[in-house]
């Protein structure tokens, strides 16, 4: 019953609240609608309270709003561990900063005399309120860690179910008790609205910063003079206080630039283990650049080269082996049940064929997308592959080491024996060196 | 015309592009002016092009630290780099990012500087010479893709050499062999491999550093020597100091730059934009990959070569390049107007080839 009261019915009185009541004081009481800044009574003060506590107040509400707007997107993000510690971090920092800020605020508003002659009861519960919201918020984040993450999955659905006016408070029920103050917290903070200087967060002064800069320029000389001299003294200043915040800015960047490089140039201190993985791969593409050599040599020294035995190859999937100029090629079983090798570079731009057929024969270069007939080595007509796949000559072998079959420089098949199980497919260097 | 009229009008010419009269600090630095008018913008880009390429200088020589240029080191090397080495990862993608920034730059300054006319004589040899290190520019785009060995790398670095033998095709009798022998040269071998990777590395790091420093040198002696064009028909009467207004501007637009730069290596890895199976160590025996591309600023050769004749578009970059070089003769009395329409469209055409191409390939191919 109370969760209902406070979960349901107290957001809808309280928007229902803030909105009625806006526009009539808008209507009614126009003037009103403003910060009722005592800036002009009091600066100093103002000047450590207000700022600090706009920048993180401002920069808190847009990170709220933003989970509770894009709550998948905002999941997703924070999901990434980097990211989410660096999102509560900042949060917890802006939340520190606004304490700060209220604090000072606070104790302006009591002990400065002028600014006591305009504050309102209402000011001061403003002020509570707002203290107290920000300290349960940062309650919550250190005691319920990680709010940005989990606040997308149940209070984001919390709110949504609220705007579709199919309120669930059930989202909201089972949480820690200080969680449920905080967003209490929050619609009473709405509530008080229009009721008090809090309305100035609906005329954000935006014009302000495209306005062209206003100056005061003095017609009395001996004003001016003395406004031209606190001018340069002014100026001084800055420019003595630039000059420190630079020297100190490029003190520590050049610190943090420095132990960067220094870490960079002296190289990684690796685990054993770590080690051990660098080593492991590195020898594996070392083993695999001797393979590639070792072929290489073989196809200098011999005549032939073995590719497989005939029962290895298939004819819809193609087998690869380099060529004895170190090309790509394929090697398949034909229709007859020879094999048929034909070679896998494109001869459009030089791309290595792919070795899985079509159900119509064909193997696909996925550079240009060429097809090419497996039994002719035509390309498709529109193929920016224009010339066909050349195929390659090969010799059977029985195991004594003995030719039984090969393929003749026309294209025909010469077998010397019948039988050819247990035969093995070479390539042969040189056509005329086989026969 | 005798041999001495000769010598004597080259020296004229020499003598007149490099006057030594205004070789000191004073015209050069001290009264160096810089208008100010509505393309005023188009002064930063040329600065912009040094700056990152400070950033290429300094982030390949540490990377030259670690990388070893061998098959089988160099992924290996490259994997190291980004994943053990202290910052490695972001001096690696500093170095991907502002390569294609600065060739952005080039591209854009050189677009402004046409349409500003700004080869005028005396500042035609600033012209050339900044066309000749576009090409290198661009030479240390196709040779850097190459180091990281991996199958985007090695592949697309195949097919690029293998249009040079296409060459051949339209070329008669024992003279069709010539783009092979060339492709062989370039390769070292007869297909890319140890002697590619070496030849480019040796090109990327040491013959291409050197020949844009000597020629960049000249291009910003001679931007110093004849100052600012003034870039608009009018003379402008505005202007402001070049040393120190300009450069302190100038310098502020650097650390900006700097600032996005490496806020956008640090967040987002170059190797993103492509499918993961293209940054795996290349495999000599496997199949090509699918999706191999050059890099960005080859597209708008690399688009029109995939759906248009090869020796149309073979035609029209030797053409181009030839043009390119000639401008400050061939467009002497074309006015800024018309200067600047050439250069509007050649914008458009080099954006939409760029962003649209893959989009316009498959729509003419039909896919």
């Amino acid at each position: 019953m109370i969760d209902s009261l406070l979960f349901v019915a107290l957001p809808y009185v309280a928007v229902a609240l803030c909105v009625v009541a806006s526009v009539f004081r808008y209507r009614s009481d126009r003037y009103s609608y403003s910060a009722m800044s005592s800036q002009f009574l009091e600066h100093r003060g103002l000047q450590w309270g207000s700022a600090p506590w706009h920048v993180g107040i401002i920069l808190i509400l847009a990170g709220h709003i933003a989970i509770f707007l894009f709550p998948r997107l905002s999941a997703s993000l924070l999901s990434v561990r980097p990211v989410l510690l660096v999102i509560e971090g900042a949060g917890i920092a802006f939340s520190v900063l606004c304490v700060a800020g209220l604090l000072v605020l606070i104790t302006r508003r009591l002990t400065s005399a002028r600014v006591q002659a305009v504050t309102s009861t209402m000011d001061l519960i403003v002020l509570a309120v707002l203290l107290v919201q920000v300290v349960l918020g940062i309650a919550v984040a250190v005691h319920y860690r990680w709010g940005a993450a989990w606040g997308a999955s149940t209070l984001a659905p919390y709110l949504r179910s609220l705007v579709r006016l199919q309120p669930d408070s059930s989202f909201v029920t089972d949480m820690p008790m200080l969680v449920k103050v905080h967003i209490v917290g929050a619609w009473v903070f709405i509530a008080l609205i229009p009721f008090s200087r809090l309305v100035h967060i609906f005329s954000i002064p935006l014009s302000y910063l495209a306005r062209a800069p206003q100056l005061v320029i003095w017609s009395n000389l001996r004003r001016a003079e003395r406004a031209l001299a606190m001018k340069v003294a002014h100026s001084r200043r800055l420019f003595v206080r630039g000059a420190a915040a630079t020297v100190s800015g490029g003190v520590l960047l050049g610190a943090g630039v420095l132990d960067k490089l220094a870490r960079f140039f002296h190289g990684p201190a690796l685990s054993d283990s770590q080690q051990a993985e660098v080593m492991e791969s590195r020898l594996e593409r070392i083993k695999s650049t001797v393979e590639q050599r070792e072929l290489e040599l073989e196809r200098l020294k011999s005549d032939f080269i073995r590719i497989g035995t005939l029962e290895e190859l298939d004819s819809k999937k193609g087998r690869y082996f380099t060529d004895y100029e170190m090309r790509p090629a394929l090697a398949f079983r034909g229709d007859d049940g020879m094999p048929l090798l034909i070679s896998a570079k494109c001869t459009h731009l030089g791309c290595t064929v792919a070795s899985d057929v079509s159900d119509d024969g064909k193997i696909l270069c996925p550079c240009h997308i060429s097809w090419f007939d497996v039994r002719t080595g035509a390309p498709d007509p529109g193929s920016p592959a224009r010339a066909p796949l050349p195929h390659l000559d090969w010799v059977l072998m029985n195991s004594e080491g003995a030719i039984v079959a090969r393929r003749m420089p026309d294209g025909g098949t010469a077998k010397e024996e019948a039988d050819l199980a247990g035969t093995s497919v070479y390539i042969a260097k040189r056509r005329g060196e086989v026969a | 015309m005798k041999l001495s009229t000769t010598i004597g009008l080259v020296a004229d010419f020499v003598a007149e592009r490099f006057p030594v009269t205004k070789m000191n600090f004073a015209s050069m630095v001290a009264k160096k002016e810089v208008p100010v008018h509505k393309m005023s913008w188009a002064y930063y880009l040329g600065g912009l092009t040094l700056f990152f390429f400070i950033v290429q200088v300094v982030t390949g020589l540490m990377l030259l630290f670690y990388y070893e240029p061998t098959v089988s080191d160099a992924h290996a090397s490259v994997e190291y780099i980004t994943e053990y080495v202290s910052g490695g990862a972001l001096v690696r993608n500093v170095h991907a990012w502002s390569s294609s920034a600065m060739i952005l730059c080039v591209i854009a300054h050189l677009m402004t500087t046409f349409a500003m006319k700004a080869f005028e004589k005396p500042r035609e040899l600033v012209w050339v010479s900044g066309v000749i290190l576009l090409f290198l520019a661009f030479g240390f785009g196709f040779t850097g893709y190459l180091l990281p060995w991996n199958q985007i790398a090695v592949n697309a670095t195949k097919v690029g050499l293998q249009s040079i033998e296409e060459v051949g095709n339209y070329l008669p009798g024992a003279l069709s062999e010539l783009p092979r022998i060339l492709r062989e040269t370039i390769q070292g071998e007869a297909s890319v491999g140890q002697a590619t990777l070496s030849r480019f590395y040796a090109i990327h790091v040491v013959v291409l550093p050197l020949m844009v420093m000597g020629l960049l040198g000249a291009h910003l002696f001679s931007v110093q020597l004849h100052g600012m064009s003034k870039g608009v028909d009018r003379e402008s009467r505005k202007k402001e100091k070049f040393f120190p207004t300009f450069m302190v501007k100038d310098l502020t637009v650097w650390g900006v730059v700097f600032l996005v730069l490496f806020v956008v290596a640090l967040c987002l890895p170059f190797e993103s934009f492509f499918a993961y199976p293209l940054a795996e160590p290349y495999n000599p025996l496997g199949s090509t990959p699918e999706g191999i591309k050059p890099e960005w600023y080859f597209f708008f050769v690399y688009y029109p070569l995939e759906l248009l004749p090869f020796w149309l578009i073979f035609l029209v970059m030797n053409v181009g390049a030839v043009v390119l070089l000639l401008v400050p003769w061939i467009f002497r009395g074309t006015s800024r107007k018309t200067l600047r329409t050439i250069a509007i469209a050649a914008a458009v055409y080099m954006v939409v080839i760029t962003v649209f191409g893959q989009s316009i390939y498959e729509m003419l191919k039909g896919q």
